[in-house]
């Protein structure tokens, strides 16, 4: 009476001629990212300035606020991107300047996401009272416009590297709420979600472990961009003056030396480079984790 | 349609009265005496100033108080002194605010008028040249930080090819009148607007090819094609007016963003709109002024959501007959 039913042989063990593998989305994400042309461009283009800033300044052990030579040194063999209107150096400024500039955008875009993400799930998972509620929030936040209000708040509580880095991941989050509420919404309603509740799957365990690891390729995709639009707002106010003066950066290389350009090309330039390079080379990885998440391009 | 538009209006009410809780808030939460922050320039305020800003705010009564005192304050249009430039903040906002208007709508206009029509001629051939050159624009586009666009502008145009102006809003030397003037502001405005507009036209070019060549792949497209009706007709008339959706709820969400880059492009070519008017007030830390600037720009990016919506009920039947 307890034997088990019989096993059509296909499904037995014993024939192993039909494997089913099972690829996790991430890895197979990963694995079409790694074969999309514009993604690889990008992931080169970041990994050489990470090893620029991370390794630059001390391989070229020149103190960025030090006055290394003649102000308006054009570049040449010694300097090689110029020195600027006080004579300090513009390739030691850029090497050290990126430290700050990328953990900036680093650390805010984690913020952006962790509020962004929170935020979303919560009010795409419950909906009702606490949806309608976090909602309203959000759409408050968006009415503010982004830079500014983050300007006003590094001004009235100090420019630190932390309130900037604060402010722009405070003001920021709005659009990754919106797109994680959207996931949640769509999710929530597929089978497996309704099994696992039916299974007794709890609130955090649904929410944390079924339904945001689904959601996750998107947001990845809006993570790249929020270092982007980061690294952006951080030369913003660099620029305007709202920067840590004892922390060079590219965005306050730039605004110290503005008045000058006409004079000097190189010394707004360079910064400016810089902060384009790092910007455009995230966005490609961006791009290329976005065709590689697009199912319409896969079949290609 | 119209109880719609009447919702809207009362939620951006409650919404701009939130933006004023929000400025009293952090006038509280900045560090330091409240009187100091709403004076402005930390330190530099007199004792008899402070003593009179305590006076006028109720500075020592309950916080709701103080609150019910500000948002009344708010109410009738006053935004505080500005200390350093001894004026009221709401005149001069409003000094301002004419400038920064016309630097954000022709931008936005060019932006908009370029970038779709970009999008469209991309999304008729997707593997074309053109299709690579908007990829590569718009992605270039978005990752120039704004006051560096700017910058490289007024390198080029300083004196490689001097045609335009890399400053101010208007001959200061020689003054002119008339329709003299409104030229020469134009002339003026061509690379401050062109700055900011070279970001965004990236992101509507590649929205609207986006939604082109989804739009030129519907149904309706094919039966306009079988019914004869030239390529031009198609595209321009069938597939661009669908396609143009997108691009209008875009022109809604982004009005704040731009907004915020004209102050770095107001501050490269030293137009004098409110966002010169926001890099004066950070440097001299003139915090009356800055949260005036701070709810008013909100005000506009309300206005602008309303409007949006207004056009999308115009330009879209499916939401304009819906009830």
């Amino acid at each position: 009476m307890n034997t088990a039913p019989p096993v059509p042989p296909a499904l037995t063990p014993a024939n192993e001629t039909v494997a089913i593998v099972r690829i996790s989305p991430l890895r197979e994400t990963f694995r079409l990212f790694v074969q999309n042309p514009t993604g690889m461009i990008g992931a080169c283009l970041f990994g050489m300035i990470l090893l620029l800033t991370l390794f630059g300044p001390t391989l070229y052990e020149i103190d960025p606020f030090d006055i290394a030579g003649a102000p308006f040194t054009s570049p040449d063999a010694e300097y090689w991107f110029g020195t600027d209107y006080l004579g300090r150096d513009i390739l030691a400024g850029i090497l050290v300047g990126g430290r700050a500039t990328l953990t900036v955008g680093a650390v805010a875009a984690i913020i952006t996401l962790a509020i962004g993400i929170a935020m979303g799930s919560l009010s795409g998972f419950f909906g009702g009272m606490l949806d309608t509620t976090l909602m309203k929030i959000t759409e408050f936040f968006q009415v503010l416009p982004t830079l500014l209000f983050a300007m006003v708040l590094v001004t009235l509580f100090g420019a630190s590297l932390q309130t900037i880095t604060l402010a722009i991941g405070v003001v920021s989050w709005t659009g990754v709420a919106r797109l994680t509420r959207a996931e949640f919404l769509r999710i929530r309603e597929l089978d497996y979600v309704k099994a696992a509740t039916a299974a007794g799957a709890g609130s955090s365990y649904t929410i944390l472990r079924v339904i945001l690891p689904n959601a996750l390729p998107p947001i990845i995709v809006a993570a790249a961009f929020a270092i982007g639009i980061s690294i952006l707002f951080e030369g913003g106010m660099s620029f305007l003056g709202l920067g840590d003066p004892n922390v060079m950066s590219w965005g306050m290389m730039i605004g110290q030396n503005r008045n000058y350009a006409l004079d000097a090309w190189w010394v707004v330039v360079m910064p400016g480079a810089a902060i384009f390079l790092a910007v455009l080379s995230i966005s490609l990885i961006g791009d290329g984790i976005n065709d590689a998440l697009n199912p319409r391009l896969r079949k290609r | 349609m119209i109880t719609d538009i009447l919702v809207k209006i009362a939620n951006a009410a409650l919404l701009l009265l939130a933006v004023v809780v929000l400025n009293f808030c952090l006038i509280h939460a900045a560090p330091g005496d409240p009187a100091q922050v709403i004076a402005g320039e930390m330190g530099g305020a007199s004792q008899e100033v402070l003593d009179q800003i305590r006076r006028l705010y109720d500075l020592d009564k309950p916080m709701l108080h103080q609150l019910a005192i500000y948002i009344g304050k708010v109410l009738q249009g006053d935004f505080g002194h500005s200390f350093y430039f001894n004026e009221s903040v709401t005149k001069l906002i409003l000094q301002r605010l004419p400038a920064t208007v016309i630097l954000v709508l022709a931008a936005l206009s060019l932006a908009v008028l370029a970038g779709t029509f970009l999008g469209v001629l991309s999304a008729r051939k997707p593997n074309g040249l053109l299709n690579h050159f908007v990829t590569f624009f718009s992605l270039a586009g978005y990752a120039a930080p704004v006051f560096w666009t700017g910058l490289m502008l007024i390198l080029l145009f300083a004196s490689a090819i001097p045609l335009f102006p890399i400053s101010g809003m208007a001959d200061v030397a020689r003054p002119k009148q008339g329709a003299a003037y409104i030229l020469d502001v134009l002339h003026h405005l061509v690379l401050p607007a062109l700055t900011l507009a070279i970001v965004y036209m990236a992101q509507y070019s590649r929205l609207s090819r986006t939604s082109m060549i989804d739009a030129l792949r519907a149904d309706y497209i094919r039966t306009a094609r079988a019914k004869g009706l030239s390529e031009r007709t198609v595209v321009f008339k069938h597939a661009l007016r669908n396609a143009l959706i997108p691009v209008v709820t875009m022109v809604g969400l982004q009005f704040g963003h731009l907004f915020a880059g004209a102050v770095l492009v107001e501050t490269v070519f030293g137009w004098p709109g409110l966002g010169r008017l926001v890099f004066e007030s950070i440097l001299r830390r003139d915090y009356p002024t800055l949260l005036g600037v701070l709810f008013f720009s909100a005000l506009l990016v309300m206005l602008a959501n309303i409007a949006t919506d207004i056009a999308y009920r115009l330009v879209d039947p499916r939401i304009r007959l819906r009830r």
